[in-house]
């Protein structure tokens, strides 16, 4: 059985008006601690002004050689069927290291495989090498009233600097063979 | 400020300080310990956080006596701490540090509020810095406070016996010293006692939600701030330890 609580993905906009990042992942109880432990494992040192998660669960994944091999994906696809909106997302670079896709806007859907399908035609870019698709429902968001609290305190925070050590400094100093116990 | 009024001052300083440290170092022991990695780092995020406090308040106090920090920290005795006695207990399980937490929290709200309207300046600006972080703290361990209130047969066996013991240590927080008079009358810090009734109102509210039933004890262990508990003694010893060993290393 496995043991561990569901994961969540966490999204981190850096600055207003920014998109929505994906970071990495947690594992929480609920949405709310989700949001909590995004924060301390993300927002901590780096800049956030806001932070989104939603239950890995929810997001459905494909890569474009995934979309690219056959049409499998839209074979279920009901037009006819109730909409909701989904958010998507996109892989668009290869060379960033601490985010994996970006978020790009809405689409209305009656399933994943439809978002996914509407995603493509809405957000056409050069190179996407995955698309992320996810019903907003499932999507919780920190509010403008925690923007404060929750990421405000690290700025001032400068223990959270290399620099402010003075470690690479005194490992010089014995190196050189100096006694730094004065 | 006449020298009354600037020892009475030091002296609620010192009592900040040690209260937020003691409790820093109690919740570092779950350093490396938690439940899961993100707790881990979330408790060891606050454990941080309370140690910054520590330093804020010891640092307002050396402007007053000239005292150094870290020899006030690490070279003092037992006997001359001034912190109550719910932040010295040991750990114990992840009830215990996470409800002591929450009471905690609550009373450093209601009081960094106050503290915050201070005549004296310094006192003033830090309390409202230091309040934003409270915020986030408190939000962090009352969701926990629900969770294991609510939870499983245990969790909730578990908060249960834990408030049962805390919450008469809690009521030290509350007991007026022979500083607060002084200290009152220039405007620089309220009353302990003052900040019972909402301390009260906020953790009655949130744990009785909790399913938590309130205990009828109010009565604190003690109410003398020179008054410890062994617990002390030992966590001192592991805590100044490697600066006693070695009083002249720089870090």
């Amino acid at each position: 059985m496995d043991t561990q609580w569901p994961r969540y993905e966490v999204f981190k906009q850096d600055r207003p008006g920014e998109p929505h990042e994906s970071v990495g992942t947690v594992h929480a109880v609920d949405a709310e601690m989700a949001l909590q432990n995004g924060r301390d494992l993300f927002a901590r040192r780096p800049k956030c002004h806001s932070l989104w998660v939603a239950r890995a669960d929810a997001i459905t994944s494909k890569t474009a050689e995934q979309l690219a091999a056959d049409d499998a994906w839209q074979a279920d696809i009901d037009l006819e069927a109730p909409t909701e909106t989904y958010l998507v997302f996109q892989k668009q670079t290869e060379r960033r290291g601490m985010t994996f896709t970006t978020h790009v806007g809405e689409v209305e859907a009656s399933s994943p495989a439809h978002a996914l399908q509407q995603a493509i035609t809405t957000f056409p870019a050069e190179q996407v090498f995955v698309w992320w698709v996810c019903p907003a429902t499932a999507v919780t968001r920190s509010e403008e009233a925690d923007t404060l609290p929750m990421f405000a305190p690290a700025k001032d925070k400068l223990f959270r600097l290399p620099n402010q050590y003075r470690t690479v400094f005194t490992m010089q100093k014995i190196k050189r063979g100096k006694d730094v116990i004065e | 400020m006449n020298t009354n009024h600037q020892t009475a001052l030091a002296q609620k300083l010192l009592f900040l300080a040690d209260d937020e440290l003691i409790l820093a170092h109690r919740n570092s022991e779950w350093t490396g310990h938690g439940p899961i990695l993100e707790e881990d780092i979330a408790f060891t995020n606050i454990a941080l956080d309370e140690m910054g406090h520590a330093a804020t308040w010891h640092r307002l106090r050396q402007e007053l006596t000239g005292e150094d920090v870290d020899t006030a920290v690490f070279f003092r005795d037992p006997a001359a701490y001034r912190n109550v006695q719910l932040v010295e207990l040991p750990h114990g399980d992840w009830a215990f540090s996470m409800l002591r937490q929450y009471l905690f929290d609550v009373y450093e709200l209601v009081h960094l509020a106050q503290l915050a309207t201070s005549s004296y300046r310094p006192l003033a600006e830090a309390a409202a810095k230091i309040r934003v972080e409270e915020i986030y703290h408190l939000r962090h361990t009352a969701a926990w406070v629900t969770r294991l209130g609510l939870g499983t047969a245990e969790s909730h066996q578990r908060m249960q016996t834990t408030l049962d013991t805390l919450w008469p240590y809690a009521q030290q927080l509350f007991v007026n010293l022979p500083e607060d008079e002084a200290l009152g009358e220039m405007g620089m810090a309220v009353s302990p006692s003052s900040l019972l009734e909402e301390w009260q109102h906020l953790t009655t509210t949130h744990l009785t939600q909790a399913n938590l039933i309130i205990p009828t004890n109010h009565m604190p262990p003690t109410t003398d701030r020179a008054d410890h508990t062994d617990h002390l003694t030992s966590l001192l010893a592991e805590m100044q330890s490697v600066a006693r060993q070695y009083p002249t290393a720089v870090w």
